[in-house]
């Protein structure tokens, strides 16, 4: 039967209720967001039903939360002594031992912290914002892009190589270049685009606006939008100010720089972006205030067993007592990095297919800082510094706090090759590392460090990296395998989204298990 | 706490420099997650002091550090030819172990083919 779009999504509301319909028009392009907007309505029956979750992260504890809404009977299983999984933030006090054995206790003032796990939430990840909202999580505006922040690449050639230049600069610079070169070109009738004479207009009036060029010439030149050499201000010293000269256009595209520069971010990076007040950490709290009953901390699952009546997953407690859970059936959340060398009983196809994905090699540093020298002598309020020096990724400023005394920068943020090198060296020199790479862009960077806290995630015990890598092989293959429940159980977590890395990958991919599982007692 | 670290990295590093190219590479491009005795750990990375695939066929072993794999990222945009045999040859013939030595010519044979790296956005998450 052919259906109409509109008989569709009739439809969906039937079946799944408002939420599910709305997530209906977005799929057929009526809204924008690539997110899921609500958790599944889980009317019928549930009560009686017992659900072990393995893990309380945000999949496990979302899970645990909408479940028991549902009147089933929820016990979640954590390794650690602490709720959150990788939504975790660092504050005086945090310790964490890595699986080198360098044990840190992040020593830094009342007040800073540095989020080394998930720091942002795009506005259109409406899944994360329910809970944000739900649960009161007060959040503000992360700067994930700044005019005046700098560029720094060191690889490239010529005069501006291994300088920090401000990022608005050159974006003045090579969107003026190339507008006066292709402004240029059209006037002359160069393009070889289907214009009309009247089109060819509008084209080179947009130009002349994108690129600030003068209508005359149609050449880029000195502009407000670039900035000031001499700040205009009172009077008539200094008045009217000296406007910047832009940088040579070769000088630019030799020195790398416009690498930091991209027309809009991906679609997860773009503005607005937003964080929790005082922590990402807060939207975990904010899960474990409604769950945190249910969570059997310090408890490290070992096996699980399972036929067509049940699961039986069998753990061992911080003291090396052993146990076993009994459920009907089980939620397993733990990274597929981890749980591929636990004993969990699956068919033979799915065990292979928990091979599929990669995990993200990832580091970050907390550097706290004496003085907010970048926001006091820089003019720079929040935002990322780009940078190519290896092992560092990015020096990014904080959103919070500003004009404070002291401040918590992150020092690297690097993925990869370059992450896995620099996270064999102690905590100390991984310190010492950072710093000296901040130097070369802040001549007060050093003078004004005073403790670090560093992670790699590659080398945290539960989690063996950040996040799930998934190949366009694995993806096509493993990955539709994993999605499918095995026996009675259903994984869930960001590995099972295509928002991998996101807390809204987590929180939907565990939103989508709970509907078919739900579906299934149901139907039972 | 900084002497004793300073002593020790001291400790670790000096037989690097006099030694081998591939010891200093191993140390550190591998030894986070394999360790510096080769061990690995348990459960997480796995050791490479008498391990078959370490000391089998070159060439899936070549590729391997090439392409990455599971937790290992690849390194062929980070070591060349010369740096990625020096420390395969060092991780082939170090802890007990005794294959023969892998030359550069070797690497450069399996990296022709490999797909190179594509570009990384700038910010992941």
């Amino acid at each position: 039967m052919a259906l109409s779009r509109r008989t569709f999504i009739e439809k969906l509301a039937v079946v799944g209720g408002m939420s599910l319909a709305m997530a209906g028009m977005e799929a057929l392009g009526f809204g924008f967001a690539s997110a899921q907007a609500a958790p599944p309505t889980l009317t019928g029956r549930g009560k009686g039903t017992k659900v072990v979750v393995l893990g309380a992260g945000l999949a496990g504890m979302t899970a645990a939360y909408e479940l028991t809404k549902a009147g089933y009977e929820v016990q979640v299983i954590e390794a650690r002594s602490f709720a959150g999984g990788r939504c975790q933030s660092a504050r005086k006090g945090f310790s964490h031992t890595d699986l080198i054995g360098n044990t840190q206790v992040c020593d830094f003032d009342e007040g800073l912290y540095i989020n080394h796990g998930p720091w942002r939430i795009p506005y259109h990840h409406r899944s994360t914002l329910h809970y944000t909202k739900l649960f009161g999580v007060a959040l503000e505006s992360f700067v994930n892009d700044n005019d005046a922040s700098y560029v720094y690449m060191e690889k490239g050639a010529g005069p501006l190589a291994g300088k920090a230049i401000r990022k608005g600069q050159l974006a003045s610079d090579l969107r003026g270049y190339a507008a006066e070169l292709m402004a240029k070109a059209a006037a002359k009738g160069g393009l070889d685009l289907p214009l009309t004479p009247n089109d060819r207009d509008k084209f080179i009036a947009y130009l002349v606006s994108q690129g600030r060029l003068s209508p005359k010439t149609l050449a880029y030149g000195p502009n407000e939008g670039r900035g000031f050499d001499i700040p205009h201000g009172a009077g008539v010293d200094p008045g009217p100010g000296k406007l910047s000269s832009p940088f040579a256009l070769a000088d630019v595209l030799h020195s790398d720089t416009w690498k930091a520069l991209e027309p809009l971010g991906d679609h997860e990076q773009q503005l607005t972006m937003l964080q929790p007040v005082g922590g990402m950490d807060h939207l975990a709290k904010g899960f474990e205030r409604h769950v945190g009953q249910l969570i059997r901390y310090d408890t490290e699952v070992q096996k699980l067993v399972q036929d067509d009546k049940g699961v039986e997953v069998f753990v061992t407690d911080k003291d090396g007592k052993t146990g076993s859970i009994k459920a009907d059936y089980c939620i397993c959340t733990i990274p597929l990095s981890v749980l591929r060398n636990l004993d969990i009983a699956v068919t033979a196809p799915f065990k292979a297919a928990m091979a599929g994905p990669a995990y993200a090699a990832v580091n970050k540093i907390g550097l706290q800082m004496k003085r907010r020298f970048w926001e006091e002598d820089h003019f720079i309020y929040g935002g990322h510094i780009t940078t190519d020096i290896p092992g560092i990724g990015s020096i990014s400023l904080p959103s919070t706090g500003w004009q404070g005394q002291k401040g918590v920068l992150l020092g690297y943020y690097a993925f990869g090759a370059e992450a896995a090198r620099i996270s064999a060296k102690s905590p100390a020199d991984r310190a010492a590392f950072a710093v000296a790479a901040g130097q070369k862009v802040f001549p007060q960077y050093a003078e004004s460090f005073e403790t670090a806290f560093s992670f790699s995630w590659h080398l945290a015990k539960y989690n063996l990296g950040g996040w799930a890598e998934w190949s366009e092989d694995a993806r096509a293959t493993a990955y539709p395998v994993l999605c499918e429940p095995n026996g009675r159980l259903y994984l869930a977590g960001e590995h099972l989204s295509y928002l991998g890395g996101w807390q809204a990958g987590a929180i939907e991919s565990a939103w989508q298990q709970i509907g078919r599982l739900h579906a299934r007692v149901n139907a039972a | 706490m900084r002497v004793l670290f300073a002593g020790l990295m001291l400790f670790i590093a000096a037989p690097a420099f006099g030694q081998d190219a591939g010891q200093t590479q191993f140390v550190s491009t591998c030894s986070a997650c394999h360790q510096i005795t080769g061990k690995g750990i348990k459960g997480a990375f796995p050791a490479l002091a008498g391990d078959p695939f370490v000391l089998g066929d070159p060439q899936a072993l070549i590729a391997t550090v090439l392409n990455g794999r599971g937790g290992m990222p690849a390194w062929k945009g980070e070591l060349d030819d010369a740096q990625m045999a020096a420390t395969i040859t060092y991780i082939r013939s170090t802890w007990g172990n005794t294959a023969a030595p892998v030359t550069a010519a070797m690497v450069a044979a399996e990296r022709t083919k490999t797909t190179p790296t594509t570009t990384q956005s700038l910010q992941a998450h």
